[in-house]
């Protein structure tokens, strides 16, 4: 443990070349403050990345029967019971949930006709989970006591050359094996990134599909919203523990990463390589500590060899010069953390809107065009570990030489 | 004429096609007779099914694992082979009284009495089941015969099927062109009356993907009719759907006016 | 004579220096490697699409911009377009195509798919999806043969050779269904191309769709990957009225904004890494002049202009950035090299296949990639020197000599 007096001295040599001090701990904050800033950018860009997919499709948990995903049949469902529903409600970690029913129908308009894939869902539940309701781009969203509506995207209205306030003829198989066929009429419709899911996609509410299709209380899917994806990750394993106990066999409970691999993988790369770009940085920064300690240890061969003579071990030493190293980064992190900080938050709180050609791609990409930043607390903490690390590697060299300084041949060098 | 030499290659063949296609209770299969044409065989038995024009009235039943009780269906077909027309109006269930289909090569419309729509089957609904049974759209249609599109093997004769001479085994292979995804059919044929007993159907890679069978044989018009259809598919557990003929009729005169989109709309 | 003044200057203290330049050369050196390693996913996104699908230009009948249906189509093949094509001297090779949709059916599965009918010679030099085969053989035109996807073909549970139903609804509104066979099996860098479209020959699609001789785009490739903005003026200006000229990039504009995302990516990332490594030279420099102030005090004194004195230091401040800047880009440069086979990502394919990109990354430094390193750099070496040479320049001959 270093004594007071190490302490003491250490701190007293920091500031003795204070505009050397001075500049060593300026390119710390420069550091400090990017690498903040750019951890909150990226958790909250990669976090929002997330959400948009997961809210376009699948929620962060899918609960579906077995088999659905490749299948997508009314024969693979949900049985929705009462105890179902409140398990869900229940669960804290659940921040929305919505049932849904989906299967594959003519849609059919004048003498044109096409093959869809016809999605029930529960209005009022249903913005709680997915983005969709917020996509209509003429008309509106299903309304919940609305009868016999629905919202078709924009490619399959243009296919049909259907619009808002003209009835179509849905028709298919219902779970019953009867005929089902029923006139709907238009009421919103949607524009979604996808061109292909946009030409196949309509939606009618929930009650209307179960109905439709004969299907009684049975959903296909269930689409699970946590607060961020890693509530959602943590809610899949005590969520299935649960369902087990409810006794609801035959189910399977899906996470987002799983239905949408590709975008998993991306925000990975694009962490890692953000990861790469900042430990770049920090090495830069390091070699400048490494620079300024060394340079200070060099200037007082002679102040050490007298303290050695004097009976200052070398180990003594050599900790004094550690606690430099942890000095100059100590005031350097904490000046930095002092300005990202507060500006973190205040970017959290207000998003930065893109302008330009900017805004009009990620509008195309179906995302909004901002970017987003997320603060927490625990980034703090892996900043000052960073620090901390790198003040330790930089002070490694000139402590082992201080260290090693023999007080005669310090005295010498007089 | 060397009977033994035939019996050895007949055995290496039929080993060797149980190896490849799982053919049921292959060893069974007698060699057939020399100088039988398999396609005037085949001919026969697809006229015991239908004429170049046919009539006939049904009864069809659902059975799935999800119904608790059969789904019937009753209706009426005419179906005109040579000029690719066919008309099925549905009687029962109430529900889907009126409905009517109307093939005209190449398209299918369909209409619905109860919402007075017309609707042209899109290529995207023809691989789905048609009211509900095993049956898709696409086979409602059948643009492909299974006498011109197909070439046809004897490849033996099964003594346990038919009625009392057994049955004859062809196998029919369908012309490279043709617009089908089956690999190969198997039939079964009745030596004695030739009408059709059992049809099979594989894939390319050998696998059964359907059974179709033909029973309850009658006499029609100086024809042995099968007039029960029972289609099972290989891939569902617990499905099938029966065709029971009620009435049938061969090469009846069929008015034009049967085969138009008016006669859609006219309801029960 | 100042140069070398300001180099023995620098070397001074070996030590110290050393430490600044493997500062500045690391720093450097892995900033640039890692941003190779981007421009090799952009560029290979870019190329990609570029070679798989879209090539340099695209031309379609009028009125492709609203109504991208079967029925917008260049009636008898787009022969004025073929021959302003053909009359051109900087055009690599052009191919027709028939593109539309339909349902393919397998004996266990069906999926909707799109179709693009190609004139398999012509489509192999305009594009390369011929190398992306992995089983069976590329289009001959004669035979009804498809080239799908391997996902695809894994979600129809088929294989090569085996047969499919392809089903559409013709120009006329008629349904067609036709029988294929699988004639080949593709892994394409993007995902969307190896699950949902089917290649056939153009043959075989105009008939399909009931056509004739209309095909719905042609594609061309030029010589050049630079220049397509004037080869498109004059092919417009050529083509009014018949038919509509696109790039790549209005094509597909996302791509374009994406790679030039991760280019100014880049410049953010010089920026802060030589801003924290200015830090470090400002404090050599201070180091190193304090040491000389003896020495610069006696120049001064001997009359030399202070301006000179304050030019040396910049020059030092320059010569040491300059010195980690190129052994940072020769170590980058290398890295580049002994890496040009590619890295293997295969743990992001699928990632990676979403952007259209490989799963083995070759890193991309180009010469203007360079220009801008080596110019932030210099910029932040004379931003270092600002303080250190404003202490010279005000310091006073006589304060320095005292210190003797």
């Amino acid at each position: 443990m270093p004594q007071r007096i190490e302490v003491r001295l250490a701190w007293r040599n920091v500031w003795r070349n204070w505009r050397r001090t001075a500049l060593t701990v300026a390119a710390t904050v420069f550091a400090v403050f990017l690498v903040e800033m750019s951890v909150a950018m990226s958790a909250g860009t990669h976090s929002k990345m997330i959400e948009d997919g997961v809210k376009m499709a699948s929620g962060h948990l899918t609960l579906s029967g077995r088999g659905y995903l490749e299948q997508r049949t009314l024969e693979q469902f949900v049985p929705a019971s009462a105890e179902l529903e409140r398990l869900l409600d229940r669960t804290e970690a659940i921040i929305g949930w919505a049932a849904r029913v989906s299967s594959f129908a003519l849609l059919s308009f004048g003498d044109r006709s096409n093959g869809v894939a016809v999605l029930g869902v529960d209005p009022a539940r249903e913005s709680s989970v997915s983005s969709l309701p917020t996509r209509v781009s003429s008309g509106r969203f299903l309304s919940s006591d609305g009868r016999r509506e629905i919202v078709l995207g924009a490619a399959l209205a243009r296919d049909l050359a259907a619009e808002v306030g003209d009835e179509l003829l849905l028709y298919g198989i219902a779970y019953s094996l009867e005929t089902a066929y029923e006139l709907f009429r238009v009421v919103g419709i949607l524009r979604i990134p996808s061109p292909d899911l946009e030409r196949a996609l309509a939606l009618i509410s929930l009650r209307d599909a179960q109905e439709f299709f004969v299907y009684g209380d049975r959903v296909s899917e269930i689409a699970i919203l946590a607060r961020d994806a890693e509530a959602g990750l943590a809610l899949r394993d005590p969520l299935e523990a649960a369902l087990v106990a409810l006794g609801t066999e035959g189910l399977e409970l899906y996470g987002w990463a799983e239905l949408m691999p590709e975008l998993e993988q991306f925000v990975l790369l694009d962490r890692g390589g953000m990861y790469l770009q900042l430990i770049i940085l920090v090495v830069v920064v390091g070699f400048g500590i490494l620079n300024t300690i060394l340079m200070s240890v060099l200037e007082r061969t002679r102040e050490l060899g007298v303290m050695r003579a004097l009976g200052l071990s070398s180990g003594a030493v050599s900790r004094i010069v550690y606690l430099e190293s942890m000095a100059v980064s100590a005031v350097g992190l904490v000046i930095g953390l002092a300005l990202a900080a507060p500006c973190a938050l205040y970017f959290e709180q207000n998003p930065i809107p893109l302008r330009g050609e900017f805004e009009a791609m990620t509008e195309l990409l179906g995302m909004e065009p901002l970017i987003v930043f997320d603060f927490a607390p625990a980034q703090v903490g892996y900043v000052s570990l960073m620090v901390a690390i790198v003040a330790l590697l930089a002070a490694a060299y000139p402590a082992f030489k201080a260290g090693r300084l023999r007080p005669v041949d310090a005295l010498r060098s007089l | 004429m060397n009977w033994r030499l035939c019996w050895l290659s007949w055995l290496a063949a039929v080993a060797c096609s149980l190896a490849l296609a799982g053919f049921p209770a292959a060893a069974e299969l007698l060699p057939a007779p020399a100088g039988v044409d398999a396609s005037a065989i085949a001919k026969g038995a697809e006229g015991s099914l239908r004429a170049d024009r046919t009539f006939f009235r049904a009864r069809m039943t659902v059975t799935s694992p999800r119904l608790a009780r059969p789904r019937v269906i009753e209706f009426s077909s005419w179906e005109d082979l040579p000029r690719k027309r066919s008309f099925v109006r549905i009687h029962r269930p109430a529900k889907d009284a009126g409905t009517s289909f109307l093939k005209q090569h190449p398209n299918l419309w369909m209409y619905i009495p109860r919402v007075e729509r017309t609707v042209r089957v899109p290529p995207s609904m023809m691989s789905q089941s048609w009211m509900g049974s095993d049956f898709s759209n696409d086979d409602l249609v059948r643009e492909s015969s299974e006498i011109e599109d197909y070439s046809h093997r004897l490849l033996g004769v099964d003594p346990d099927e038919g009625q009392g001479s057994g049955a004859y085994v062809l196998e029919y292979l369908p012309h490279e062109s043709v617009a089908v995804v089956w690999g190969r059919i198997v039939a079964w044929i009745d030596i004695e009356s030739g009408f059709a007993l059992r049809q099979e159907f594989y894939d390319e890679d050998g696998e059964k993907l359907r059974l179709l069978r033909f029973e309850d044989v009658r006499e029609v018009e100086g024809r042995r009719v099968p007039h029960r259809w029972t289609l099972t598919p290989l891939d569902k557990e617990g499905h099938e759907t029966r065709i029971e003929m009620l009435e049938i009729a061969f090469d009846p005169e069929l008015a034009d006016s049967i085969f138009t989109r008016r006669n859609l709309e006219k309801g029960r | 004579m100042w140069l070398r003044m300001a180099w023995r200057n620098v070397w001074r203290n070996p030590r110290r220096t050393g430490i600044v330049v493997s500062a500045v050369a690391i720093g450097i050196g892995a900033c640039l490697f890692s941003m190779s390693l981007s421009f090799g996913v952009a560029q290979q996104m870019v190329t990609t699409a570029i070679e798989t699908q879209l090539g340099h230009l695209q031309i379609h009948a009028q009125g492709y911009e609203e109504n991208r249906d079967l029925s917008t189509r260049l009636e008898d093949g787009g022969k004025r377009a073929r021959a302003a094509l053909s009359a051109r001297s900087d055009i690599a090779a052009f191919a027709s195509r028939v593109r539309g949709q339909g349902l393919l059916n397998s004996p266990r599965a069906s999926a909707g798919v799109r179709i693009v009918g190609i004139d398999p010679v012509a489509e192999a030099q305009v594009t390369s999806l011929a190398k992306s085969l992995v089983q069976g053989v590329w289009l001959d035109g004669q035979s009804p043969r498809v080239l799908i996807g391997e996902r695809l073909a894994k979600r129809l549970q088929v294989g090569i050779g085996k047969k499919l139903v392809l089903s559409v609804q013709d120009l006329a509104g008629e349904l067609t269904g036709r029988a294929y066979r699988v004639g080949g099996i593709f892994h394409a860098p993007s995902s969307e191309l190896n699950s949902s479209v089917v290649f056939v020959s153009l043959d075989q699609a105009q008939s399909l769709f009931g056509l004739g001789e209309a095909v719905t785009e042609i594609v061309v490739v030029a010589k050049e990957d630079d220049g397509l903005d004037r080869i498109q003026a004059e092919l417009r200006a050529e083509l009014a009225g018949v038919a509509e000229v696109r790039t790549w990039a209005e094509l597909q504009p996302l791509l374009k904004y994406m790679a030039g995302a991760v280019h100014q990516n880049a410049y953010v990332m010089y920026a802060t890494v030589f801003v924290a490594m200015a830090f470090g030279i400002a404090n050599v420099l201070f180091m190193s002049v304090h040491e000389r102030a003896r020495e610069i005090g006696v120049m001064l004194a001997m009359g030399m202009k202070r301006w000179r004195i304050v030019a040396l230091v910049v020059a030092e401040s320059l010569l040491l950035t300059l010195v980690g800047l190129f052994i940072g880009i020769a170590a980058a440069l290398l890295g580049t090299l002994a890496f040009r086979d590619g890295i293997d990502f295969s743990a992001f394919a699928e990632g990676l296949a979403a952007f259209g990109a490989n799963s083995r990354v070759a890193p991309v430094l180009r010469a203007e990639d360079l220009m801008v390193p080596i110019g932030v750099g210099s910029f932040a070496a004379l931003l270092a020197s600002v303080w250190p040479a404003w202490r010279v320049a005000s310091a006073r001959p006589a304060d320095s000599l005292r210190r003797l």
